[in-house]
């Protein structure tokens, strides 16, 4: 053997580990050794091997369960325990024990064989207590605001049970109104229905109707036409824009070259960059040529504008108004039946009920006979009744969406136990980045909005908090993340969606932006409504 | 006019396939492929009468004074006014060398192809004497004489035989024809364009009566500039193509010419009922979502071709540059036909004579070099993504590693690590700090790969771009401007790497430190290692992806000369550059997509884009083991798959693949779901840890087969022909391998629901273990089919008897940090209880090896008296020349700095399977008795199946793992550990 052979051996191999060398104290009563004879012995933790007590810490794995080499990295998926004494103790996976790396976690450098790393845990224990201090701070001060989020909460429950009880008020005296407006509508309808279905039976009116329901169809199927050839146009858009000139892909070629002459669009790869958006306005200029049109015939912004309002006519009195201007006015109507011209304002609904009552009786004795305008009246009254029993459904909307944002205002999947969240409803954060700002209206939606122009991108809306598997409702790992879902679906790929995941602090803002996946970003930011009071005075664990 | 029909034809009919074919030529589609396969055709019709009308002028034949080689004219009587040169020689390991060449010709034929692929000039042979005979010349080489070359005259065909038996054949069957310069004559129908023409015009239809018809055919097809969908190949150079026949009259079995997604034993593309219509087809080329079995190029090329059969094995390398075709028949089960039609360049093959596999690598390792030996650490897990999206993205990825505990080496960037993918300029916006971020990754003893592509985006804001362009080195477009192409950078130039003024300034951005007046890579560290992507070159808007032919490159050589070569060119000088970074040099890391003959020296390769399919991941260890069989060694497809979403039952198969293959990555298209390892559910996530750990518990296995490949060219993995090559069911077995010489036999199962698997065991009366049970399995003389437990958690694994493994068995966070960890023995008994293994160790990174810091062990167990004997050898002082790569080692000191570094490094466990019975005391040297633990199984020896008996030894307590010392188990049962005196 040479000489310096001898000098090495002592290391490693033979340099004896303390036999608790990595040993957390909750189990440092079970590692003594115990006596077999004259031999000490020592019983592996799941208690399914004996060994001897030098087998104990000796870099060789003996026990099943990897307990017996508590100090040396020998046993895969075991855990070393440092004790980091100045600072707080902690466990490290035993694949990092002797691995010639310095711990952070361990600053007492007991992960390494002596000598290797050096004891750090007064100076990191104190910057250790400095940044818990800063932390703490931050999230006192936070805690504060937080409680001010919740005050408001209590504010906004106040103002939400007074705006229920308003709105059930409202909504007794409206019920009451509907009712009694539904009565003259009824009244007057049953007066008129027979005319009525009398008229209806006109080949006019019926081919009227057919007309108008065919226009209708036309219009529905014209407006999904529309939509598809919006959509369409978009993804080529984002095609022309956004292709690679792959792979020399002549289908895709032909789909941007076809798009661009049939949009009058420049050719993509002959746009600077840097003028793009110019060049884009100029060809667009002047496109659309007039087509020419028949006389009378309808301009497409008539057909957009006033289409609607032809399709929405009463056509019931239109059909009697029809009378009018067919002749059939042989006697002017009787000063009875348009009295109601004379009556103030005020007192028409009275008048008119009066005036109906009586007109019943008078025809009923045939004193006088059923007016030619009253369908006209019937249709004025059923609108009354239309109007107030739509503002009725207005009103009982306002108190279910005011009842669900009572019930959510306290409801852990919504604003929190304590409401704390309530505050930031609809509180848009924005991040700019450069090439997009990035908007999240909490509880809302969240946008991508592209700085140099193009279109906004909802990137999803609020759908709920951290519903991962063991997370608890309601713990702050709960609301560290909101989820946003069913974006605008990217071209070739999915929905885009967010994910928003928050830490305390003293401002509600978005800090950084990344899409980890296609179309699926992960948004960090800050709120104080995570800031829980700092439990005082915080005692670190196995501390020492 | 076939061609343009049928071109029409697809132009005109949408082809749903994955690959777009269509963008890719088929034989027809290519001019000189046609006319390469219609003279095959003629020959074929005309067999009878079919003379090669190439013949040597013997009068001119010159042989060289030292007898070393011969040069002599070769004629053809269908032009007797062309010149031809032929030049033969036989290096001194054998290989014979042919070159054929036109002689004053109207212009040159590229002949550089070889100076690029060869590592040095070859050696000639001093024992060889030519004798001239009145129709031919012949020459004996060989240790026994027993290898002879036969030159005929007329017709002009080489032959190389052994013991009288021909194994190599060139223009056996006449189809031998070097297209010479000739001068377009004016007012040639062609100028017209094709598509202007009707069937019959596009050719043009020589005289009825030309005497050369029934060799060349009765027309000029696509002699002059050719239409290729919308790109025309001006062709100035007009025709030049090279066809050549070469026959294996005794081989059934050919291998090699990757890179193809194809079966190992390469299948017939002609013939009789051919399994494919088109011939292999070497044209390096960026195909995207490529076919699984399918004789399309791919993005490599490697000319090289073995033949094998039971008693021999041989190979050709064809050294040439250009597009080539190459088409297979059987003429019988036992013999083999080729035909090489390439577009241009001069003939010079290498006719590499074996006689075994393992000869076969040995000889072609001689002339374009043995793999590099990796840096250790790139035997890890590589984990990559296009892309990790910012500089805490690649944060948080390590960092969900480490709290999962699975190991991994390195991270890697993918391109939108680039400001507008300009290479080496980062993305401040999302990697604001990447000096940070690559020292948050080294700080766990890991590394960064990014990547660096060969498109420098056009902007004289682009400093790289701005100084290719000041240089000079980019290359050119036929008219001489310079060229732009389409990339993932927009209008983008290429470097011309065959410029020598580029290597100098290529190397020199990688310095990680500031120069005067020039761009270096200051954003980056020594950790910082290089993936060379899209050096087919892939160019969106050229034909088939890739440069017009008729670009200008370095030397006035037209691209389609040099094409296949072009790719290794790039990565060659990135290697070249991350060497020279550092002082002293370390080992660098290069990926290439692209490769030819010779890209072995310098970095790995992989398969490039494949499909997350079931059977892409199948074909990828066909393809792996092809180009292990063609010198590239380090290689691997990418874990999971590069397009698609794997379930995660094929991404745990894929990992098992992956710790497998000499290099394991993890790689995944921008369009994909994240897969990283810990993102899996359980039990899949607990199956890849697993499959990982065990990965780096045999890195010892890995290196020290690297060590090997790195000296002497044997692949790392191996098929069985390889491994048995006289077991002929083993020829076209490509699914199961072995790694190195280690007796490590591996199948990976690569379908779906699979809980048990067959597995051949080779023709040989040996025990197998498997790895993980013990259970031992008894081959048989005539190879045995085993039916083994394949559940989603088992890889079949096995040992075969006689091997002794050395392991690590502590899992780490990555390979650097298990360099002080002990080792585990693994000793697998044969029947007649020997093994042996061996442990190769250096320091990893440097070239230190090279001055002989290495430990070099060799383990053995034999029987000694009653007991067994298990001892450690110093093979370096064996065999100080065969021990590193590149040198002989001239001195070396067992006690050199590298062995005292790791003189702690110890064997903590020593496990043997299949003994006969329980030792009655296990010694160490000196006659310390050791502690062992002995479970009763089934003995090598007996010819009983089932759990083995295992033996397990607790630390023997040799402090240094090695070195200076043995071990020996004599019978009676004693292991004895005794020194081994030095």
């Amino acid at each position: 053997m040479v000489p310096w052979v001898l000098l090495l051996l002592p290391l490693s191999a033979f340099s004896a580990v303390d036999k608790t060398h990595g040993v957390p104290p909750s189990l440092l009563a079970s590692y003594v050794p115990t006596k077999d004879g004259s031999q000490e012995i020592w019983t592996c933790i799941d208690g399914s091997k004996v060994i001897p007590w030098s087998a104990v810490n000796d870099d060789y794995c003996d026990c099943p369960d990897g307990s017996d080499e508590p100090g040396t990295g020998a046993c895969p998926n075991t855990r070393f325990y440092c004790r980091n004494e100045g600072h707080i103790g902690a466990f490290i996976p035993s694949s990092r024990v002797r691995d010639g790396l310095c711990e952070p976690a361990c600053c007492d450098g007991s992960d390494e064989e002596p000598g290797v790393c050096p004891n750090k845990c007064k100076e990191i224990g104190e910057a250790y207590r400095v940044k818990q201090a800063a932390e703490r701070k931050l999230r006192k001060t936070g805690s504060k605001i937080r409680s001010s989020y919740i005050a408001f909460a209590q504010k906004e429950k106040k103002r939400i049970e007074g705006e229920i009880a308003s709105l059930e008020n409202e909504i007794v005296s409206r019920e009451k109104e509907v009712a009694r407006l539904k009565d003259i509508a009824d009244h007057a309808e049953s007066l008129s229905a027979t005319a009525l279905e009398q008229k209806k039976q006109s080949p006019l009116y019926q081919s009227l109707l057919a007309h108008h329901r065919a226009l209708k169809s036309l219009q529905c199927e014209h407006k999904k036409h529309l939509e598809r050839e919006k959509s369409l146009g978009d993804i080529l858009d984002r095609l022309r824009t956004g292709y690679n000139p792959n792979y020399q892909d002549m289908a895709v070629l032909e789909a941007v070259r076809g798009w661009e002459f049939h949009a009058g669009l420049p050719h993509i790869n002959d746009v600077k960059k840097d003028d793009e958006p110019s060049t884009e306005d100029e060809s667009e200029t002047g496109k659309d040529e007039e087509e020419e049109l028949e006389p009378g015939m309808w301009t497409p912004q008539q057909l957009e504008h006033q289409l609607d309002e032809l399709l929405d006519q009463d056509y019931e009195s239109l059909l009697l108004e029809h009378d009018k201007h067919v002749g059939a006015t042989e006697h002017s109507d009787s000063l009875l039946y348009n009295l109601s011209a004379y009556v103030p304002e005020p007192l028409l609904p009275q008048f008119e009920a009066f005036q109906n009552a009586l007109v019943s009786w008078l025809e009923l004795l045939g004193i006088v006979k059923p007016s030619k305008s009253d369908a006209a009246d019937d249709s004025r009254a059923k609108k009354a009744y239309n109007d107030a029993d739509h503002s009725l459904k207005l009103t009982r909307d306002e108190l279910t969406k005011a009842k669900e944002d009572l019930s959510r205002l306290f409801d852990s999947n919504w604003y929190g136990k304590d409401g704390e969240w309530k505050k930031l409803d609809g509180t848009c954060l924005e991040k700019d980045t450069g090439d997009y700002t990035y908007e999240v209206c909490l509880f809302d939606e969240a946008r991508q909005k592209p700085n140099k122009g193009g279109s906004t991108f909802s990137l999803g809306r609020f759908a709920h908090w951290n519903n991962g598997p063991g997370v608890e409702v309601g713990s702050p790992e709960y609301y560290s993340k909101q989820f946003y879902i069913h974006g605008t679906k990217c071209w070739n790929g999915p929905q885009r969606s967010v994910v928003l995941e928050l830490e305390c602090g003293t401002e509600n803002a978005l800090h950084t932006i990344a899409e980890l996946e296609k179309c699926e970003y992960k948004i960090t930011g800050t709120t104080p409504a995570l800031c829980l009071p700092p439990d005082e005075p915080e005692k670190p664990r196995e501390e020492l | 006019m076939r061609a343009l029909s049928s071109l029409l034809l697809l132009v005109a009919l949408p082809v749903a396939l994955s690959v777009k074919t269509q963008d890719f030529k088929t034989c027809s589609q290519a001019s000189f492929c046609r006319r390469g396969r219609a003279l095959a055709s003629r020959a074929q019709e005309n067999v009878s009468s079919w003379k090669s009308p190439y013949s040597v002028d013997a009068d001119s034949l010159a042989i060289s004074s030292d007898q070393a080689l011969f040069t002599a004219r070769v004629k053809s009587s269908l032009y007797p006014d062309i010149k031809f040169g032929l030049d033969v020689r036989v290096h001194d390991d054998g290989v014979v060398r042919v070159r054929l060449d036109e002689i004053d010709g109207l212009r040159k034929r590229y002949d550089e192809a070889a100076s690029w692929a060869l590592v040095a000039e070859p050696k000639i042979s001093q024992d060889i004497k030519w004798t001239v005979g009145k129709n031919e010349v012949r020459a004996t080489h060989g240790k026994k004489k027993d290898v002879e070359v036969i030159v005929a005259f007329e017709p002009l065909k080489v032959t190389l035989l052994r013991g009288g038996k021909e194994q190599v054949v060139l223009n056996g069957r006449g189809l031998l024809h070097m297209e010479h310069f000739r001068t377009k004559l004016a007012a040639q129908p062609s100028d017209i364009p094709e598509e202007a023409l009707d069937a019959e015009d596009a050719q043009t239809v020589l005289s009825a009566n030309n005497p050369r018809s029934w060799f060349e055919g009765d027309s000029e097809d696509g002699y002059w500039d050719e239409q290729w969908l919308s790109w025309t190949d001006s062709k100035p150079k007009g025709p030049e193509s090279l066809s050549l026949d070469i026959t294996f009259p005794n081989h059934g079995h050919v291998y090699g010419i990757p890179q193809h997604a194809t079966s190992l034993s390469l299948r017939t593309t002609t013939g009789e009922s051919p399994y494919y219509t088109d011939p292999y087809r070497l044209y390096n080329a960026d195909t995207f979502e490529y076919l699984a079995d399918s004789t399309m190029s791919l993005y490599g090329s490697i000319p090289l071709m073995h033949a094998h059969s039971a008693d021999s094995t041989v190979a050709v390398f064809n050294a040439v540059g250009s597009e080539t075709w190459i088409d297979i028949a059987h003429p019988t089960p036992k013999s083999t036909e080729t035909q090489w039609i390439s577009e241009s360049g001069i003939l010079d093959v290498f006719i590499i004579p074996g006689p075994t596999p393992e000869a076969v690598f040995e000889q072609y390792a001689r002339l374009t070099g043995a793999q590099a030996l990796p840096a250790d650490w790139s035997l890890g897990y590589h984990q990559c993504r296009w892309n990790y999206v910012n500089s805490d993205d690649v944060r948080q990825v390590q960092a969900k590693f480490d709290e999962e505990d699975i190991p991994v080496d390195v991270f890697w960037l993918d391109i939108e690590y680039a400001e507008e993918h300009k290479y080496f300029i980062w993305d401040k916006k999302n990697f604001p700090d990447p000096l940070d971020m690559v020292n948050d990754v080294s700080a766990n003893a890991r590394k960064m790969v990014v990547i660096i592509d060969p498109h420098l985006k056009r902007t004289s804001s682009y400093p790289v771009y701005q100084e290719a362009v000041d240089n000079g080195v980019l290359v050119k477009t036929k008219d001489g401007n310079e060229y732009e192409g389409w990339c993932w950078s927009g209008s983008s130039a290429w470097v011309d790497f065959f410029n020598p003024t580029s290597w100098d300034w290529w190397k020199g951005l990688f310095k990680t430190y500031p120069i005067e007046g020039k761009f270096t890579w200051v954003d980056s560290t020594e950790d910082v290692h290089i993936w060379n992507d899209m050096n087919e070159p892939a160019i969106f808007n050229g034909p088939e992806i890739s440069m017009p032919r008729d670009n200008i490159h370095h030397g006035g050589w037209e691209h389609r000369d040099v094409h296949n070569i072009n790719g290794m060119l790039f990565s060659n000088l990135t290697s070249q550059a991350v060497m020279a970074r550092s002082d002293p040099p370390k080992r660098p890391f290069v990926l290439t997509r692209s490769f030819y003959a010779g890209s072995q020296r310098f970095g790995a390769m992989w398969t490039g884009d494949n499909l997350g399919s079931w059977e892409h991941m199948a074909v990828g260890i066909k393809m792996v083991l092809a180009n292990s069989l063609s010198g590239f060694a380090f290689s691997g497809s990418d874990v999971g798959g590069f397009f698609g979403n794997p379930e995660p039952e094929m991404l745990v198969r894929w990992y098992q693949v992956g710790a497998f293959s000499p290099f394991f990555r993890a790689h995944a298209h921008i369009d994909t779901k994240r897969r990283e390892p810990y993102l899996l559910d359980e039990p899949y996530k607990s199956i890849v840890k697993d499959i990982l750990r065990l990965r780096y518990s045999m890195l010892p296995i890995w290196y020290t087969t690297f060590r090997e490949a790195s000296v002497r060219g044997i692949p790392v993995v191996r098929p069985h022909y390889v491994v048995i090559p006289h077991d002929e069911k083993g020829f076209a077995i490509d699914d199961q391998f072995w790694v190195g010489g280690s007796g490590l036999l591996v199948k990976p199962v690569t379908e779906k629901g699979v809980t048990e698997t067959t597995v051949y065991l080779p023709a040989e009366d040996q025990v197998y273990y498997d790895y993980f049970t013990h259970q031992a399995y008894r081959s048989a003389p005539k190879g045995k089919n085993i039916t083994v437990p394949a559940a989603l958690h088992q890889v079949p694994l096995f040992i075969r008897g006689g091997s002794i493994l050395p392991t690590r068995e502590r899992p780490r966070r990555s390979s650097p940090l298990m360099k002080k960890d002990p080792f585990t023995l693994r000793v697998a008994l044969d029947k007649s209880g020997n093994a042996r293994g061996e442990l190769y160790l250096d320091d990893g990174v440097t070239y230190n090896h090279r001055e002989g810091q290495i430990v070099w062990r060799e383990f053995k167990a034999s029987k000694a008296g009653k007991g067994i004997k298990l001892s450690s050898h110093d093979l370096v002082r064996a065999k100080p020349t065969d021990a590193v790569d590149g040198v002989a080692l001239a001195s070396y000191n067992p006690t050199n700095d590298f062995a005292k570094s790791i003189a702690g490094v110890r064997v903590e466990k020593v496990v043997v399977l299949g003994l006969e019975k329980k030792p009655t005391s296990v010694k160490v040297a000196g006659g310390k008795e050791v502690t062992f633990e002995f479970i009763p199984g089934v003995a090598a020896s007996g010819k009983k199946e089932g759990v083995s008996s295992v033996l397990i030894i607790k630390d023997p307590a040799i402090p240094e793992m090695h070195l200076y010392s043995c071990f020996r188990m004599p019978f009676g049962f004693v292991l004895v550990l005794a020194s081994d005196p030095f």
